[in-house]
C-alpha cells in the first residue's frame, strides 16, 4: 500500500456547535484526548453588577465550591479530588467561567457537581460569611500589584456605568454581600439564553442532553444588560512608589466589529512586550521611540480590550516618576507616528504576531476553552484559527492607520498610580 | 384477669398506651382498637408530654426547649449557623433565666412557656450538623 501525503488533510477535527431552543449555546471538539474539559460560560460579568450589589461577582467567584442542593461543599471537594480532576472558576467584566477538568473516564461525575455549582447552589448565610476573610485576602493580593489598580481605576474612571464596576469587591461591600444578593443575582443573569456549555474532549450528544436536561432551569433573557457609556474620565493615585504606572486610552472597538482586528493589528504594530526574554525590543515601536526620550528604565505597551459593546485602545507605560511625563509623550508621539501610516513590512511582521499569538493560545487546553466559550457566547459560533488568520490577512494599512487616528482624536482615559510630581494630566497630554 | 396489651401505631411511630382486655381479642377487635387509637391514644401521649414538659420546669423561668440541650461540638457549630434574631433571642431568654435563677424566683404564671408555643428552632441547624460531620468520617473511611 502506497500511503501519500496530500495537502488536504483528510481527517479534520470539527468543532459542532449547536444552539438549543432555550438559548444555550453547546459547542464541543472532541480532540481525541485522553483529559477532557468542560466550561460553562454564563454573560454575567461584573459589569451586570447593579449599584446596590457591588461585589457580588467576587463573591461568586469565591463561592464555587459551597454547598449545593445536590452536594455539600465538602463532597464537591472530595468528589473533584477522588477523581483526579479540577473545578475552577473565573470571572471577566463580561464573562464568568465555570470549569472542570478531569480524564475522559469520569466526565460523568464531574459534570454532576459542575452543573450543581451553576445551576443549584444554596449560599447558605453561614457559608457565605465565612467568605469575606477570603475576600479580603484576594484584594490586598490585588493591591500588591500596580497594575491591577491602574486598570480597575482606568475602566472606572472611563466609563460612566457597566463596564465601570471593577472585578474585585469594593471596601464599603466587604462582609455586606449576603446570600440573597448572590441568590438575586444568580436568578438574574444566569439564564439558559446567556449560557454557553463547552467541552473539549466530550461527545456532543452528550453535551447536548446534559444541556436539554439540566441547564434549561432558568429561561429566558434575565435582565437585560445596559449599553457602556464611555466617559473619558482621569484617576491619579499617588503612593510613595518610585515607578509610574500609567495608561492612556481612548474608545476601541467592539467585539464583533470591522475594526477589532484593525486594532489588534495596531497592538502588534506598536509592541505588546518583549518575544525575546531580556532581548532588546527591537521590533516594539513604542520601545524603540520612548528611548530617545530617556535614559532610565522604563516599559511601554499597547493597551487593547474588546467589551461587547466597546473597547479601550491605548499605551501603558512604567516610567521612573521623574522621567514620566516624557515617557508618556514619546509613546503617544509613536502613535501619531503610525496614524500617518504604517510601512508594509511592519504591518506584514505586526499580523505575523498577532496569527502567531493567537494560534499559541489555543495550544493549551484552558486556552481552546477560553476562546470555544467567549466565541459561543458572543457569536453563537466558533471560527476556527483559519478563518481567523484570514480575517487578520485581510486588514490593511489604511485600516491601520484609520485605528491610530481613532485613538489620536478620541477623547482619553487616564489612569495613573506612583509618585506622580512630573506625571502630566489627561489635558495636558 | 385481666392483660396488658401495648400496640405499636405506625401513624404516629409510638407505642399505643396499655389496653386492659379481660377476654380473648380477635384481629378484628385489635384492628378496631388500632384504628381508633390515633384519636384516643394521641392524646394521651400528648398529655403525657405536656405533663413532662411542665414537670421539668423550665418552662417556668422562660426558657425553650433548645436553650437548654447541652453544648457540645455539634451543638456550637449549629449555634453558630442561627440567624441573628434567633441567636439574639436565645440569648435574652438564657440571661433572664439565670437572672431568675440567682433571685431563686420564676416568672408570673402567664408568661411560662407554653407546651404548645414552644419552637424546636435548632433541630433543623443540629440535625444538619450532624449529617454532615457524618458524611466525613463516612469519606474518611474510604
Amino acid at each position: 500500500v502506497d500511503l501519500q501525503w496530500s495537502d488536504t488533510p483528510s481527517i479534520s477535527i470539527l468543532s459542532l456547535v449547536t444552539k438549543l431552543p432555550s438559548g444555550l449555546v453547546i459547542a464541543s471538539l472532541d480532540n481525541y484526548s485522553p483529559a477532557s474539559r468542560i466550561g460553562v460560560f454564563v454573560k454575567a460579568g461584573c459589569r451586570y453588577e447593579s449599584p446596590d450589589n457591588q461585589g457580588v461577582t467576587h463573591l461568586l467567584r469565591l463561592a464555587a465550591n459551597l454547598t449545593t442542593k445536590g452536594a455539600s461543599a465538602f463532597r464537591i471537594c472530595r468528589g473533584v479530588e477522588a477523581v483526579g480532576g479540577s473545578l475552577g472558576v473565573t470571572s471577566s467584566r463580561e464573562n464568568m467561567i465555570y470549569s472542570v477538568d478531569c480524564l475522559r473516564d469520569h466526565i460523568d461525575t464531574v459534570m454532576e457537581y459542575l452543573i450543581n455549582v451553576t445551576t443549584a447552589p444554596e449560599f447558605r448565610p453561614w457559608e457565605v460569611s465565612d467568605l469575606t476573610s477570603r475576600v479580603k485576602m484576594d484584594r490586598a493580593l490585588a493591591a500588591q500589584s500596580p497594575q491591577m489598580g491602574v486598570i480597575e481605576g482606568l475602566h472606572g474612571a472611563a466609563y460612566k456605568n457597566t463596564l465601570s464596576n471593577s472585578l474585585y469587591c469594593p471596601d464599603y461591600m466587604v462582609g455586606h454581600v449576603d446570600a440573597d444578593h448572590m441568590h438575586n443575582f444568580i436568578q438574574n443573569n444566569f439564564t439558559s439564553a446567556r449560557m454557553a456549555l463547552v467541552g473539549l474532549g466530550v461527545d456532543h450528544d452528550v453535551l447536548k442532553q446534559v444541556g436539554e436536561q439540566f441547564l434549561n432551569i432558568r429561561s429566558g433573557m434575565g435582565t437585560a444588560g445596559t449599553k457602556a457609556q464611555y466617559r473619558g474620565g482621569e484617576v491619579r493615585v499617588q503612593n510613595g512608589s518610585s515607578l509610574v504606572h500609567s495608561a492612556v486610552v481612548s474608545e476601541g472597538a467592539a467585539v464583533g466589529t470591522d475594526e477589532v482586528m484593525a486594532f489588534s493589528v495596531l497592538q502588534h504594530v506598536l509592541g505588546v512586550g518583549p518575544h525575546i526574554k531580556r532581548g532588546s525590543n527591537s521590533t516594539s515601536k513604542l520601545i524603540q521611540g520612548v528611548a530617545k526620550a530617556t535614559a532610565d528604565p522604563f516599559d511601554a505597551s499597547a493597551f487593547n480590550v474588546n467589551y461587547s459593546d466597546s473597547g479601550l485602545f491605548g499605551v501603558y507605560t512604567i516610567s521612573q516618576s521623574a522621567a514620566a511625563g516624557d515617557v508618556i509623550k514619546a509613546a503617544i508621539g509613536q502613535v501619531k507616528a503610525v496614524a500617518s501610516g504604517v510601512s508594509e513590512a511592519d504591518l506584514t511582521r505586526a499580523k505575523t504576531q498577532l496569527k502567531a499569538e493567537y494560534l499559541m493560545s489555543l495550544e493549551s487546553s484552558e486556552g481552546l476553552l477560553d476562546a470555544m466559550g467567549s466565541q459561543a457566547l458572543t457569536r453563537g459560533a466558533y471560527h476556527s484559527p483559519e478563518v481567523i488568520a484570514q480575517m487578520i490577512d485581510s486588514v490593511s494599512a489604511t485600516d491601520v492607520a484609520n485605528a491610530a487616528n481613532k485613538f489620536v482624536s478620541g477623547k482619553k482615559s487616564m489612569a495613573s498610580s506612583g509618585n506622580l510630581v512630573k506625571t502630566p494630566f489627561v489635558d495636558e497630554i | 384477669l385481666g392483660v396488658l396489651l401495648l400496640l405499636y401505631c405506625s401513624d404516629c411511630n409510638c407505642f399505643s398506651n396499655c389496653v386492659l382486655v379481660s377476654q380473648i381479642l380477635t384481629a378484628n377487635d385489635l384492628t378496631l382498637i388500632l384504628a381508633s387509637h390515633t384519636a384516643a391514644t394521641g392524646r394521651l401521649l400528648v398529655g403525657f408530654r405536656k405533663w413532662y414538659y411542665n414537670a421539668a420546669g423550665f418552662n417556668k423561668i422562660g426558657l425553650l426547649r433548645d436553650d437548654t440541650i447541652h453544648e457540645d461540638g455539634d451543638v456550637k457549630e449549629a449555634l453558630r449557623r442561627l440567624p441573628e434574631k434567633v441567636y439574639n433571642d436565645r440569648m435574652f431568654r438564657l440571661k433572664r433565666a439565670l437572672d431568675l435563677s440567682m433571685k431563686q424566683a420564676v416568672l408570673p404564671k402567664e408568661q411560662w412557656t407554653q407546651y404548645e408555643e414552644d419552637v424546636h428552632y435548632l433541630e433543623p441547624y443540629l440535625e444538619e450538623v450532624i449529617r454532615e460531620r457524618k458524611e466525613v468520617e463516612e469519606w474518611s473511611k474510604k
